[in-house]
């Protein structure tokens, strides 16, 4: 029997999947990144990156960060990011081959989805990751920019890189995995890298600044905040250099998974314009340039700053600075009224200054003042360097100028060092703090802006006695005896006598008081 | 006793197989790429300073110890689970012949480091020996814990998220110190430790699990 068909028959229109094909994407991805959060390493990496920035934000700090200065804060947290993306990298290229490892393959070539679209979604698996690096960088961020003391600008582009680098290293992941079908790929990789990366920078010592700036993370911690327009970072270019290498890896993975639309193409055109964008704006070293500029700051720093009369004494800050300034002349203001003779009334420069460095992550010293009555104060401000301030008020009040200071290396020191310590709110914690060893006993370099303070066994005992005094009483002898307090020629033993603290307790410890180390600090 | 004695009858009959079936692919690709990274301390020119001599060297002994990750692979897993041989044998038979050839290739890239900036020879290599141990004991346990013929991926990129895992550790508990520095000796019994621990551990992983165990919500990447 046959049957016979009059009519055609009808077959259905070919299914047009380019409406549905994001919304495939998405759907993907979603369950790719849901997939990769429950992947030990990456699960283990982002919980340790949240829990220490929980951790930072919430455990009361010594005081240390409460005046940020926010061109040194937004950079300040790019040194973890290697560590989230190394795992990134490995567990999307470990997922984007699992179908591989399967032996399913086979079975994705049946559907409608393009394997470039199953490439696109394993990529964009990794945006929620991003999201939260982004997030808590900005969190990081904000409660810096939001505490009363934050001086300075952040810079959005600096801020960008967290998550940038998240992105690449997913896409990177990714684009291995297509390039590269071994199971053995992802890891491997990061080793490799890793050595070239070093090598690279071991061959070329570090001086070459294009190629430095290459490398996804370029943290540069370590030196004290410098004004903003000193930095010299191509921060906005290498955002642009880091979003534009992003998109060009994923167009690359897709390219290479066999992805050929138009779209595709002009983005890959689109991507590489701004990555060659990005690489030959951040590329110029203004190296000269910079550190004409930085020795300038440095050497002639009141040409850039403003000034401002408090009391007595004039404050001079860069114009990021001024904010600080009622916090200087609170310090400067609490050590002069403790001292006596003249010094109680002279009239001091506080002037904030900034080393001389010739790169960002190599720190440098101050060189001390000659100028008389003129202090130093650093670009950061809280916790040890409160008191550190006050050694240098307190110095210049006994010794005329800072240059002198580094010269002091008798028992002038006890005055500076009680004047600098009884005008705290905690003088035993402020004792500690300014001291390098954080000791109480013993001989110790006390810290100050410029030159530190040497102070001896037996300076340190009789600091360590008076400040256990009643301060006014102490104060009251301090400037009936200023003259002698602050001439070079007494001895210590008279000093501890004109501030009423009873002698050691054995002249053997006594004559042991000058040890070797403090007089090789001081003959410095 | 004549269990023993069976299976030491047994393992020359299993060692062609056993060389056939080993991961070459992944074995050579970390070998090479170690040799490669430990082969760079010969090109710089004016040959590296100690501190970079010792990176390279950790590099190549990360690398070696990713390519052991994959050795316990067995694409045929679930049909070999049935033979009379013990895993434990067969698992141990592997391991005898990759841990050869791993001190072979550890030795020359020991030995492409030039000899002035070698870091001390027998603390580098307790260190290379920790890393593979550790990567050992990881496909052990994933063979253990897993139904994955496979694991070695998983094995691998857990490995080299605790050696990055490592680098963070606080300076109390560091592994990675650089030379020179006044923690060297402690540092090392702690790898000396971590030595004995993780092959303890890995030896009572390798026999088949009489039951199975709980499955976790967190896994390693499959």
């Amino acid at each position: 029997m046959s049957t016979v068909i009059d009519k055609a028959p009808a077959v259905a229109a070919p299914v047009r999947t380019g409406r549905h094909s994001a919304a495939a994407v998405l759907a993907l991805a979603r369950f790719e990144a849901r997939e990769l959060l429950l992947q030990i390493p990456v699960f283990v990496f982002f919980l340790l990156y949240i829990g220490h920035a929980l951790w930072k934000l919430f455990l009361p700090g010594d005081g240390m960060d409460d005046y940020p200065a926010l061109q040194s804060v937004d950079r300040s947290s790019q040194s973890v990011l290697p560590f989230l993306a190394v795992a990134v990298l490995m567990c999307v290229n470990v997922a984007a081959l699992r179908s591989r490892r399967h032996g399913t393959d086979g079975h994705f070539d049946v559907l409608v989805m393009e394997p470039w679209r199953r490439t696109v979604a394993h990529a964009l698996s990794v945006v929620p990751f991003a999201a939260v690096t982004a997030l808590v960088v900005a969190v990081q961020f904000g409660r810096a920019a939001l505490k009363p003391g934050a001086a300075g600008h952040g810079s959005p582009a600096e801020l960008a890189v967290g998550p940038l680098v998240v992105l690449l290293a997913g896409v990177l992941g990714v684009l291995i995995a297509r390039l590269c079908p071994s199971i053995v790929g992802g890891p491997l990789f990061i080793v490799v890298g890793f050595a070239t990366f070093l090598t690279a920078s071991v061959v070329t010592g570090e001086k070459e600044h294009w190629l430095n700036w290459l490398y996804p993370v370029v943290s540069e911690n370590g030196a004290d905040p410098i004004p903003s327009d000193l930095l010299g970072r191509p921060a906005a270019w290498h955002a642009l250099y880091l979003l534009g290498l992003t998109a060009l890896l994923l167009c690359a993975a897709a390219l290479v998974s066999g992805g050929r639309t138009r779209l595709l193409k002009a983005l890959t055109v689109v991507a590489l314009g701004a990555t060659a964008a990005g690489i030959a704006g951040q590329s110029p070293g203004h190296e000269a340039r910079l550190t004409a500029a930085r020795t300038q700051v440095n050497r002639t720093p009141g040409r850039f700053q403003s000034c401002v009369v408090h009391g007595r004494s004039t404050y001079c800050s860069f114009p990021e600075w001024t904010g600080w300034r009622d916090d200087w002349a609170r310090v400067a203001d609490r050590v002069q009224r403790l001292a006596g003779g003249g010094a109680g009334g002279e009239r001091l420069t506080i002037r904030q200054r900034i080393p001389l460095i010739y790169d960002l992550s190599s720190d440098a010293a101050l060189t001390p003042l000659s100028t008389p009555g003129e202090v130093t104060v650093g670009t950061r401000w809280g916790g040890s360097r409160v008191p550190e301030f006050a050694v240098g008020v307190a110095s210049v009040l006994v010794a005329g100028d800072e240059q002198a200071v580094s010269r002091v290396c008798d028992a002038r020191v006890i005055t500076v060092m009680w004047l600098a310590l009884a005008a705290q709110d905690d003088p035993a914690a402020a004792f500690r703090a300014v001291r390098l060893d954080d000791s109480t006993a013993g001989s110790a370099l006390a810290l100050a802006p410029t030159e530190p303070v040497p102070m001896s066994a037996e300076q340190t005992r009789i600091v360590r006695e008076l400040l256990r005094q009643p301060r006014y009483s102490v104060t009251a002898r301090v400037k009936a005896h200023w003259t002698e307090l602050t001439s070079p020629k007494t001895s210590e033993a008279r000093v501890a006598e004109l501030l009423g603290v009873p002698g050691a307790a054995d002249g053997a410890r006594n004559g042991s008081g000058k040890g070797a180390d403090e007089g090789a600090w001081c003959q410095q | 006793m004549s269990a023993v004695a069976d299976g030491c009858l047994r393992v020359p009959v299993l060692l062609p197989p056993v060389w056939r079936a080993l991961p070459w692919r992944a074995l050579g690709a970390a070998a090479g790429a170690g040799l490669a990274a430990a082969a760079v301390a010969r090109l710089v020119p004016g040959g590296p300073d100690p501190a970079f001599a010792l990176v390279l060297l950790r590099c190549a002994a990360v690398a070696f110890a990713l390519g052991l990750a994959f050795l316990l692979d067995d694409p045929a897993r679930h049909i070999t689970a049935a033979v009379p041989t013990r895993r434990a044998v067969r698992t141990g038979l592997r391991m005898a012949l990759a841990v050869p050839l791993a001190a072979v290739c550890w030795t020359v890239a020991l030995l492409l480091i030039p000899g002035r900036t070698r870091p001390p020879a027998g603390d580098v290599t307790l260190e290379a020996a920790v890393l593979a141990a550790l990567a050992l004991t990881g496909a052990a346990a994933a063979v253990r814990c897993t139904d994955e013929p496979q694991p070695g991926a998983a094995v691998a990129v857990t490995s080299a998220a605790g050696t990055a895992l490592a680098l963070l550790l606080p300076e109390r508990w560091a592994l990675f110190v650089a030379a020179g520095s006044p923690d060297w000796a402690v540092a090392h019994q702690r790898w000396a430790a971590l030595l004995a621990l993780t092959v303890a551990a890995g030896t009572a992983l390798l026999p088949e699990p009489l039951r199975r165990g709980p499955s976790l919500a967190l896994r390693p990447p499959h």
